[in-house]
Parts: C-alpha cells; sequence; structure tokens
C-alpha cells in the first residue's frame, strides 16, 4: 500500500471563492505529513472534506486505495480518520475517561471501568501519561490535547489530523507534542499536521504538501528543504524571517508598573505584585503561556478594567485611574489581542475606523459635527502608508478586509497616534508571513524612532526577534526580564513554567 | 427566489379571476345597513353581537343588506374613520352600539345630512359635552333599572334566600342604574313575595373596566367564597371572567350562578352537559331597537333627531323568553311584574336613593 | 452608498411577499385579492381626507418607528416605545388639560413634556442596562406595564371627565395639536401637527447618527461594544443616552397621538402603534429615511383596511389577519434574508 489517505483533484467553490482548485494530497503510511500554507488558502477546507463536513464539488477520495465517499464526521470515523481540533471539544467537568467514551456511551451499558482501563493502556503504550480519571479542568493544556489525542485512538483511528496544534502550547508541551507525534507513526499510525509554522514542519515532519490560494504549489521532502524555501513557495516570493535591527540605548522610562494587583471577573487575583519598566527606544517582550494574566495586565494598563493596587505610570504620570480615552491622550496606543472584537468595527469603513479614536477631535470633527472629507482624507493617507488593500479604498466595510489588511489597519491607526508607548497584544496573530513581516518591521521603527514598545505574545520566535529585553509572567506574577541576547528559548521556556533563572 | 415569486402572483392572478367573476352587484336600490363594531368583537354575546344579529333579522325579514366594519382603535378618529367607510362603500343607515361613538357621531351627523344614524345607548356629544341630536340621528336609551329589576326579582325569587351580589364594569350610568334596578327587585321580591335574599355593600362592586378578564374572574371567586349564591355581572369581559368562575366551581358541584346582562348570556354559561350557570339575563332588546329602526326607516317614519327610550312599554327590557334555570312559578311572577311595569303599578326608580350605590 | 439601495430592495422584496401571503389568505377565504387590494389602498388615498388621515396614522408609527430604530443602532432592543408612548401622553395631557398658558406656548410646553416623559420611561432600562447589565428586552417590557398602571391611577385621579372614569376629558381646542387649516386642507382628517415634529425628527436623527460624533459613537456601541470601549467610547454613557432619545422619540409619539389624532387619552390600553413601530424600524432597515417608508406604508395598510372591508366582502378579522401577515412577513423575510447572509458569509470564512 503505497498512499493510506488519497485525496485526488479535490476542487471545492463557495460563492465567489475557488477555496480548492484541483488540489492533490497523498499521505504514506507511518509519515507525518504537513500541510502548509496561508490563512485563507484552503487548508481548512480541504480537511474539512475529508472530515466530511463539506463535500467535494469534483475529485475523489480514496481510503486505503478504496474509493470512499465521507459524508460526515462519523463516516470519518468509521475509516480510522481522526481529528484533534485548534479548539478542543470537551465537557470541562467531565473526567478523562468520560470525556472519551461521550458520544460511543449509547451503544452499550456505561461501563466507566472497563473504558478507564483501555485508556490508562492506551495511554502507556504511546506514553501519555494521562490520569483516566481525572477532571479535565484540572489538567493542563497540553494535557487536554492529550486527550483529544486519545479520543482518536480509543475510536481505532490511525490517520489522525492535527489542526494547528502548537498555538496553546509552551515550547516544552511543543517539544513534547512533537515527541508524541513520532512515537504515534513508529504505532503505525499516519498523520497529517497542519500548521503555517515552519519550524514545526521542519522539528516534525516527513514531507510537506504548500497550499498556495486554493492550489497545490508543490510537495516536498522536509529533510531536504529550508524554511525560506518552504516560506517562499508558501508566499509566493522570498520572505525574510529575522528583522533587521540595528542595537540601540534604551532612554528614559515611558512606561513604569508598579507593584501591580489585578482580580480578574471572578475575583480572583490573576496579575500579582507585578512591576515592569519600557523604556523609549526599546521593545519590551512580555513572554508567558496564554492565560496566565497577561489580558488582566493589558486590561490594566488601558483602563479597561480597574486595578486592586499598585501603579501604573506614563512618562512618570499616574495613570492607574484615567479613563481609556483619557490614557490614550497621555501617549498610550494599543494594538489589541482580537482586532475582530476589539480592534475594529466591521460594520465601519475602513475611513471611520481610522478615526476610532481620535474622531472627536478637530479636524475629524468641529462641535460635535463630523467632517467626512477630512476622515476620508486621513483614511488615503493611512492606506497609503500603510499598505492596506481593499476593494473600495477608505469606504470599504472594515469587516471586508482580509486579516492581514484589518491588522495593518489597526497598526496604522495606532502608530498614526504618535504614541509614546505602543502596548501590541498579539499582533500578528493568524496572519500569514507577509504581513507577519510588514507588522514586524513598523513595530521595530517605532522603536527606532525613540518610542517605548510592550509587546505580548505567545510565539517565542516572535518576542526573539523583535524584543530588546524579554520579560516572563507566569500565574500573574513577573518572573524575570532578561536581555534578549544573554538568554535562549529553552530557558524562557522554562521561565515560563514558572522557574526563575538559576533556580532550575 | 424572484421566479417563486412571479409564479405565486400569476397563480393569484388566475385565482382572483375565477373567484372575482362570481362577485354580484350589488343591489342600488335596498337599502345599505352599516354598523361599527366597540371595541369588543362582532360574537362578544353582548352589544355587538345583540346589535348585529337584530341587523341580520332585518336583513332575513326586510331585504336590506348589511356589514359590520370594526375599527382599529378606540380613538373618535378611528369611530369617524369606519362610519366614512361605510358612507363611501354606500351605505346610507349606520347602527352604532354604545356610548363610545357619542362624539364620533355628533361629527358624522354635520358632516352627511343624507346618512341616517342609531346611536344606541348614548346621544351625539360635542367634545365639550354638549349634547345634539341631529335631524338624521335618533338616539335610544334604555330603562337597565327596570331590566335590572326584573333579573333581580327573577333571582330572588328563585333562591329564596341567600346572599348575591353585582359586579358592574365601569362606573356609568347605565352600568349603575343596572345595580340599583337589580337591587329594588330584590327588595319587592322580599316584601311581597316572602322570600330572605340580601345584597350587602362589600357585594356590590364595580371593576373599572370592561375588558379585564382575569380580575372579573378574582372578584367573582372572592364574592362566591363569602357566600354569594348569585353574582348579578353588568361588566362586559369583566363579565366573562365572572362566568367562567362560575362555570369551573359549577363543574366540581358547588352551586353558584350569574345573571347576565345587556342579552341572553345563557350559552355563554353552559359548562357540561347542556346545564348554565346563567340563572336568567337582564336584557336590552338591543336587536329589537335596531330592527324597528330598520324598519321605520323602509317605511318612510325615521324618527331622526328624537331620543327614544325602549322600557317595559315598548318591550325594549326584558328578561328572556326561555329561562331553564328558572321555575315555572318563578317566570309567571315575573312576567306579572313586567305587565304591571307596562301600567304603571309598578315603579322602578333610576336614582341610588335609598340603595348601595 | 450601496448598502442602502441594497436595504431598499430587500424591504420592497419584503412587502411583496407580505402582499402575496395576505393575497393568498383572501383567496383562501373566497375573495378577490385585486379588489380587495384595490379598495385597501383607495381607502387610504382616494380623496384629501383619506390622505390625511393616512399620513396621520402614519405620523405616530413615524415616531415609534424612530424611536425603535434610534435604539437599535445602539444595539438596544427597545420594546417598550409602546409605555414611552403613553407616558408621552399622558404627560402632553395632563399639561394640556391643566395648565394655563396661551395655545403657542402651551403646545409647545405639552410637546415638551411629552418628551422629557417618555425620555425618563426610556432612561430607566437605560440606566438599568449600564448600570446592572439587566437585559433592555426585560426591563423595557416591564415599563410598560408600570406605565400601563401609571395611566390606570392617574387618569380617573386627576384627568377624570364629567362621565367617564375610562378616560380623560376631552383636550380643548386650544390645547390640540390639530389645527384648523390643516383640517381643513384634509377635509376634516385627523392630520395634525404631529407631523411636522416627526419630520423634523427624521431630519435631526438621521443627522445625528450620520453626521456627528454622538451619532457615531452611539453607532460604534451599537456595532461592536467593546470596540467601542477599547477606543476610549463611554459605552455606558452611549447606552443611556441612546434609551432616553428613543423614549423621547416615543413620547412625541405620544403626544401626536394622544393630543393631536385623539384629543384624550384612555386607561386600559397600550398603544398598538408602540410595537408596530418594531415593524416599523425592521422593515425600514433601522434607517430614518426607511422608517419614513415604512410607516407611510404601515399607515396605508390601517388606514385602508376599512374601506377594503365595506367594498368587498373581507369581514374586518381577515382583514387584521391579512395585515397582520404583511407586518409579520415584512419582519422574518428581512430577518430571513439576515440569517441567509449569515450563513453565506459563514460558508466563505470556512474556506480560510
Amino acid at each position: 500500500m503505497e498512499y493510506v489517505v488519497e485525496m485526488l483533484n479535490i476542487r471545492k467553490e463557495f460563492p465567489g471563492v475557488v477555496a480548492n482548485d484541483d488540489i492533490t494530497l497523498q499521505i504514506r503510511p507511518m509519515e507525518i505529513h504537513a500541510l502548509l500554507g496561508e490563512n485563507g488558502a484552503g487548508k481548512s477546507t480541504i480537511m474539512s472534506i475529508l472530515f466530511g463536513m463539506y463535500h467535494a464539488d469534483r475529485g475523489e477520495i480514496r481510503v486505503r486505495n478504496k474509493k470512499v465517499t465521507i459524508s460526515n464526521p462519523n463516516d470519518a470515523t468509521d475509516l480510522g480518520i481522526g481529528m484533534v481540533h485548534q479548539h478542543f471539544k470537551l465537557v470541562e467537568n467531565f473526567t478523562v475517561t468520560e470525556n472519551i467514551i461521550l458520544g460511543l456511551e449509547g451503544s452499550q451499558v456505561l461501563n466507566r471501568k472497563r473504558a478507564a482501563e483501555r485508556i490508562q493502556a492506551l495511554s502507556d503504550q504511546y506514553s501519555l501519561k494521562i490520569d483516566p480519571y481525572a477532571r479535565i479542568d484540572e489538567i493542563s493544556v497540553g494535557m487536554q490535547q492529550r486527550v483529544e489525542i486519545l479520543k482518536m485512538l480509543y475510536r481505532n483511528a490511525d490517520v489522525l489530523i492535527f489542526d494547528e496544534p502548537t498555538g496553546v502550547l509552551t515550547p516544552q508541551e511543543v517539544h513534547e507534542l512533537m515527541q508524541i507525534m513520532k512515537d504515534l507513526i513508529k504505532e503505525g499510525k499516519s498523520i497529517i499536521l497542519i500548521t503555517h509554522k515552519l519550524k514545526e514542519i521542519k522539528e516534525a515532519a516527513d514531507r510537506c504538501s504548500v497550499i498556495r490560494r486554493g492550489k497545490l504549489v508543490g510537495v516536498v521532502d522536509v529533510k531536504d528543504t529550508t524554511e525560506k524555501q518552504m516560506a517562499a513557495m508558501m508566499v509566493g516570493r522570498e520572505v525574510s524571517f529575522k528583522v533587521e535591527k540595528e542595537p540601540r540605548t534604551a532612554g528614559e522610562i515611558v512606561l513604569d508598573i508598579q507593584q501591580l494587583n489585578v482580580q480578574n471577573a471572578r475575583k480572583y487575583r490573576s496579575v500579582k505584585e507585578f512591576s515592569l519598566q519600557v523604556r523609549a527606544g526599546e521593545i519590551v517582550g512580555l513572554a508567558g503561556v496564554d492565560g496566565n494574566g497577561q489580558k488582566e495586565l493589558v486590561e490594566a494598563i488601558t483602563g479597561l478594567c480597574t486595578i486592586e493596587s499598585g501603579h501604573i505610570l506614563i512618562n512618570g504620570k499616574d495613570i492607574s485611574s484615567l479613563s481609556v480615552r483619557r490614557r490614550n491622550e497621555t501617549g498610550l496606543a494599543h494594538i489589541p489581542e482580537d482586532r475582530h472584537k476589539h480592534g475594529l468595527i466591521m460594520d465601519y469603513t475602513v475611513a471611520e475606523n481610522m478615526v476610532l479614536k481620535t474622531y472627536y477631535h478637530p479636524p475629524y470633527s468641529n462641535y460635535g459635527v463630523l467632517n467626512e472629507k477630512a476622515i476620508a482624507q486621513h483614511a488615503a493617507k493611512l492606506i497609503e502608508l500603510f499598505d492596506v488593500r481593499s476593494g473600495r479604498g477608505a469606504f470599504t466595510p472594515a469587516g471586508k478586509l482580509s486579516g492581514g489588511n484589518q491588522q495593518k489597519a489597526i497598526v496604522g491607526r495606532e502608530i498614526d497616534m504618535d504614541p509614546d508607548i505602543l502596548l501590541a497584544v498579539q499582533p500578528t496573530r493568524g496572519l500569514d508571513v507577509g504581513a507577519i513581516e510588514y507588522i514586524h518591521k513598523r513595530l521595530v521603527e517605532q522603536r527606532d524612532k525613540g518610542k517605548a514598545v510592550l509587546m505580548i505574545s505567545l510565539e517565542l520566535d516572535e518576542i526573539f526577534n523583535l524584543a530588546d529585553r524579554i520579560a516572563v509572567i507566569s500565574n500573574g506574577e513577573l518572573i524575570d526580564v532578561v536581555d534578549t541576547s544573554e538568554t535562549n528559548e529553552e530557558e524562557v521556556g522554562l521561565m515560563m513554567t514558572g522557574y526563575k533563572r538559576g533556580t532550575a | 427566489m424572484k421566479r417563486m415569486v412571479s409564479v405565486l402572483v400569476l397563480l393569484i392572478f388566475a385565482a382572483a379571476c375565477v373567484f372575482g367573476a362570481g362577485q354580484r352587484e350589488a343591489d342600488p336600490d335596498t337599502l345599505r345597513v352599516g354598523m361599527v363594531t366597540d371595541a369588543g368583537t362582532i360574537d362578544d354575546k353582548s352589544f355587538n353581537q345583540g346589535t348585529w344579529e337584530g341587523i341580520r333579522q332585518a336583513q332575513q325579514d326586510l331585504g336590506v343588506q348589511t356589514r359590520y366594519l370594526r375599527p382599529s382603535g378606540e380613538t373618535e378618529a378611528d369611530y369617524v374613520a369606519e362610519i366614512v367607510n361605510l358612507y363611501d362603500a354606500g351605505y346610507r343607515f349606520v347602527v352604532t352600539p354604545g356610548f363610545k361613538f357619542e362624539t364620533a357621531i355628533y361629527i358624522i351627523q354635520q358632516r352627511y345630512d343624507d346618512l341616517k344614524v342609531v346611536l344606541l345607548d348614548g346621544e351625539p356629544r360635542s367634545q365639550d359635552y354638549e349634547s345634539h341630536v341631529g335631524p338624521n340621528t335618533v338616539a335610544i336609551y334604555y330603562a337597565e333599572h327596570e331590566s335590572g329589576f326584573l333579573a333581580g326579582l327573577a333571582t330572588a325569587l328563585q333562591l329564596k334566600s341567600g346572599a348575591v351580589g353585582f359586579i358592574g364594569g365601569m362606573e356609568i350610568p347605565p352600568v349603575q342604574k343596572f345595580n340599583w334596578g337589580f337591587q329594588q327587585g330584590v327588595d319587592y321580591a322580599n316584601s311581597n313575595h316572602g322570600t330572605n335574599v340580601t345584597v350587602s355593600a362589600n357585594n356590590v362592586i364595580y371593576q373599572g373596566s370592561f375588558t379585564d378578564v382575569p380580575a372579573g374572574q378574582q372578584i367573582a371567586a372572592t364574592m362566591y367564597d363569602r357566600g354569594v349564591k348569585a353574582i348579578f355581572a353588568a361588566a362586559g369581559g369583566v363579565g366573562i371572567g365572572a362566568i367562567n368562575e362560575a362555570k369551573s366551581r359549577a363543574a366540581s358541584g358547588e352551586e353558584v350562578w350569574i345573571v347576565g346582562v345587556d342579552v341572553d348570556q345563557y350559552e355563554e354559561g353552559v359548562y357540561a352537559d347542556g346545564k348554565s350557570i346563567i340563572l336568567t339575563s337582564a336584557m336590552k332588546e338591543i336587536g329589537n331597537s335596531a330592527y324597528a329602526m330598520i324598519e321605520a326607516e323602509l317605511n318612510g317614519e325615521f324618527p331622526g333627531g328624537s331620543i327614544l327610550t325602549f322600557d317595559a312599554t315598548n318591550d325594549g327590557i326584558g328578561i328572556p323568553a326561555e329561562n331553564p334555570n328558572l321555575s315555572a312559578d318563578v317566570e309567571r311572577v315575573v312576567f306579572e311584574v313586567l305587565e304591571k311595569m307596562k301600567t304603571g303599578e309598578v315603579a322602578v326608580q333610576d336614582s341610588s336613593a335609598g340603595l348601595i350605590p | 452608498m450601496k448598502r442602502i439601495p441594497d436595504a431598499l430592495l430587500m424591504a420592497m422584496a419584503a412587502v411583496l411577499l407580505g402582499l402575496i401571503a395576505g393575497a393568498l389568505l383572501m383567496l383562501a377565504i373566497g375573495s378577490n385579492p385585486f379588489e380587495g387590494y384595490y379598495y385597501l389602498f383607495r381607502g387610504g388615498l382616494m380623496n384629501m381626507q383619506r390622505v390625511g388621515n393616512t399620513i396621520a396614522l402614519s405620523t405616530t408609527l413615524i415616531l415609534t418607528g424612530l424611536s425603535v430604530a434610534f435604539a437599535f443602532r445602539t444595539g438596544l432592543f427597545n420594546i417598550g416605545a409602546a409605555g414611552q408612548m403613553l407616558i408621552g401622553g399622558l404627560c402632553a395631557t395632563t399639561v394640556g388639560l391643566l395648565v394655563p398658558l396661551p395655545r403657542p406656548i402651551l403646545l409647545v410646553v405639552m410637546v415638551l413634556a411629552a418628551m422629557l416623559g417618555g425620555a425618563l420611561w426610556g432612561s430607566v432600562p437605560g440606566l438599568l442596562k449600564a448600570k446592572f447589565n439587566v437585559h433592555e428586552v426585560v426591563a423595557t417590557i416591564m415599563m410598560n406595564w408600570i406605565a400601563y398602571w401609571v395611566v390606570y391611577y392617574f387618569v380617573p385621579a386627576y384627568l377624570k371627565g364629567q362621565f367617564l372614569e375610562t378616560e380623560s376629558r376631552v383636550l380643548p381646542a386650544a390645547s390640540s395639536l390639530r389645527t384648523p387649516w390643516l383640517t381643513d386642507l384634509f377635509n376634516g382628517a385627523y392630520l395634525n401637527m404631529g407631523l411636522f415634529i416627526a419630520i423634523a425628527m427624521i431630519i435631526i436623527i438621521r443627522f445625528l447618527l450620520n453626521r456627528t460624533t454622538f451619532g457615531y459613537e452611539l453607532k460604534a456601541v451599537g456595532s461592536n461594544r467593546d470596540a467601542a470601549l477599547f477606543a476610549g467610547i463611554q459605552v455606558n454613557r452611549s447606552i443611556i443616552l441612546s434609551m432616553v432619545i428613543a423614549g423621547g422619540l416615543a413620547g412625541l409619539a405620544g403626544a401626536s397621538f394622544y393630543t393631536g389624532y385623539s384629543a384624550n387619552i384612555q386607561i386600559g390600553v397600550l398603544p398598538i402603534q408602540g410595537f408596530d413601530g418594531i415593524a416599523v424600524a425592521l422593515l425600514g432597515a433601522n434607517n430614518p429615511l426607511g422608517v419614513l417608508g415604512a410607516a407611510l406604508f404601515f399607515g396605508l395598510l390601517h388606514a385602508g383596511k376599512g374601506f377594503m372591508n365595506a367594498m368587498t366582502g373581507i369581514p374586518p378579522e381577515i382583514s387584521d389577519t391579512i395585515i397582520a401577515t404583511i407586518i409579520y412577513f415584512t419582519a422574518t423575510s428581512l430577518l430571513i434574508g439576515r440569517a441567509l447572509d449569515y450563513v453565506v458569509r459563514r460558508k466563505k470564512k470556512g474556506g480560510k
């Protein structure tokens, strides 16, 4: 058997878009096959077809050399195809066993004990180290992901699809996941790894299919191909990963966070005695695993939540009790994590969004009346300056822009405010390589202009690439601040789990 | 989608042609009698229905064309609009039930001098409450106190002893007169026929609207719990609530009664096996008066410009001809007293003097 | 811009579908729908008086429609237009009956009182939403019933006429929004100066929403509350003000209805126009000009149906059903359209 799964000449059209155009994917038994592409390239569509959620307009699917029709996820499961979704589908207050047998319990009398035994056996076989009786909300995200994997194994899947599996993991967990995947193929499984992270492909995958704009660009052997080559295939041009950055000496303290304590909505203290200084002309990267207090810290700095105690100063002025608007006027700009939810008003045009924080000032308005001409001119300028591409220029509703262009619009708006301190939260999340490159350049440009930048990111690559200094947050506490040049990913990764330098 | 719409339009067009062919032209010579309903529905088992039944009877007997319209609101503008609709559609005779039409008719009678209007239970009034009955308008009142008297008499005779009560809608003259007459009827039975039936002040309640059905039910329940055996409900929708309460109690074996109002409400009170909790009804012969006016118009004798009162003497009030819940003796006595009222031997006062107001 | 014709097209399709549904209903009872609609439209338009009454009915709907639409642009569902309108009417009637002032000043005071009363009624759900996150749908419905009972108590206690317990005294001509030259121009129709208020409000609200920073803030809050918060817009203030203005608009509807179209206020009735305002706003795509069109359309239906009844064999109950069908069809078909749009967008998103 040469291929375990073959998707031949698949075509799928949505109104106005060809999502998959004659794509052929062939997965060999016992290989890790990466599927690489930018956002919107068609990765999710083709996997949804394989998993029975969409139907291909044309083309055929063959599993173990037999032509099959997959009309729903159950068909896929029956064929031994399983998927670990990007967002886990687990019931928080159920145990591991209960989650795994969920949906299978109907056919026979519920026998938790027997199920648990089998789960234990599978866990041992693939060294997943899972306790079948643990409750989901008591185990870490990495462990939860393993539960998802076990779910597949329990259903006898031997082709496993991993959809962007590393986004929520710490570097150590990523490393462990890669090891698990390698163990899985040793035991006879085949894996499809959907990702846009080249490093992970390089680390784990055997072969890689690259998709660009709905078309298959090529299939490469990973060990013979460099990251740069794969990136070029994905984007369609040469890209540079390393941001060119002149060394600079930092200036005065711009943002000064002193012994900050913040409670989250559930009255749990999620930022604890946090102190951090960001100086003019430097980028400080805040590294940490998602959910360790970054959100609350950002909300405290921007004024979206009240702080419990402590002080936040910008250029020496205490802003900790000012309104969001007053803070903006004091020189704070904010690129929010979720551009859909927080960054833009999708029903508003690009022009209207560009003045979201300045509309009440002349020339955009006089005595409460908007000056549409000035707003349009302003938008035209920023669109030009920040290369925001859209169908109808300034008058395009923001919702109709691509993710990258939306983000460029936000970055443009925030940088245009000429802030003293730019707070960039996950500024490149979900963007393709081209857009990431562009936004990184803009952030460095800010730094070079002598502005302070605090960047919060879950991607260590991004932090190492941009930051002059790296602050690590874990469980709401500042673990340490280190110079980027004096540390490495392993050390920062370790700090992210709460170990201080020198104590590990 | 577009195609579906055009197919539908085509279908409707075709069907319209077929059905349209069946429509017959109205005969221009017959009198067209229109009615505009009050706030309630046409089958309100009360004023609207009573009026409409009289008009339908005229259609059957006298060959007039009839139609009723229902106003979209309760303002003068809404009432005027519907009367104008009838007028524009060729109706030259309009019957309107209820005092709420007073100001609307005042405007209408000035605007259309070839439109005959019959206003039941009210008279045309300007917005300043000045009465003026135009030459083509007849205002009709009823002697509610006489009607209530007969109902009170019948109730007392049938029950012989115990407490009875009264639920009114709004505290307005027609409703008040029902109440006063009812009490006098009970008194008359007590002093002339040896019964011992009482009406106490806390069993006389005006709810304040004609529409609040649950409130009616609640008030009736309270009264029944106090030991009241029969309630005279002159209260529109509130009375319906009282009837509902009586029905559910009767169905579980309690002996409770309602005395109906305006029309024979017997059917409304049926709860099982054709049995009804309506003891009798204090009727205004609304239908009769509408019918009489139509007949007068056809005979060229329409008494335009006058205010008429329908009472015992012209059979304008009474209790139903058949009362399955009254004994033959009781019915006989009531009809005897009715005859005495016609001759003036028995007089009923239309004020609250000496009574529970 | 392109979005407006889209909404217009959608609204027209909705009206057409509603009329077709009504036609089917007429067919089902054996009436000729062409005849029915012919008389329906004639009933609303065949002479000056009828045109006047159509516009008079539309006037109230314009204002309640604007009220609902305005709140909706800030992301709030104002089900309370009926109560706000009732309170507005109560305030205007009270001033009209009890305050001795020369007519021009009196009318201004009446209208202002109505607006303030409605605004007050709208402010409560706004405050509850802003401070305690009480859902405005619940709060506005509650406020409807509070308004209902306030009127129930207040009118008999202070405004009672000589005979009737259930309605206030009739307003003297001097304190009515009806004005002889308009009444005469339209042959005794109930058209009144409320129309000018309604037109002024369309212009003002349109300007407010589209051209001012205030409208910009309100719409921002309406379409993305979080982003507005992030941008430093005072979301809670916007919510409260939006409900105050929506309430004020409904209050004006009360003035035009109770002191113009009608001459007194009745107890025990929540004005149906308050709820029809929701359909008007929906059909009008929450756009002031759309509201104008939708209100005129619904006003025409209400004004014309009686004549249709009188001329055809269609009984009033059926014609009410037909109108309700049209209203609900227009309302739901817009929703269906939106749902379809959403599904299409979702599918597109699936391609990434």
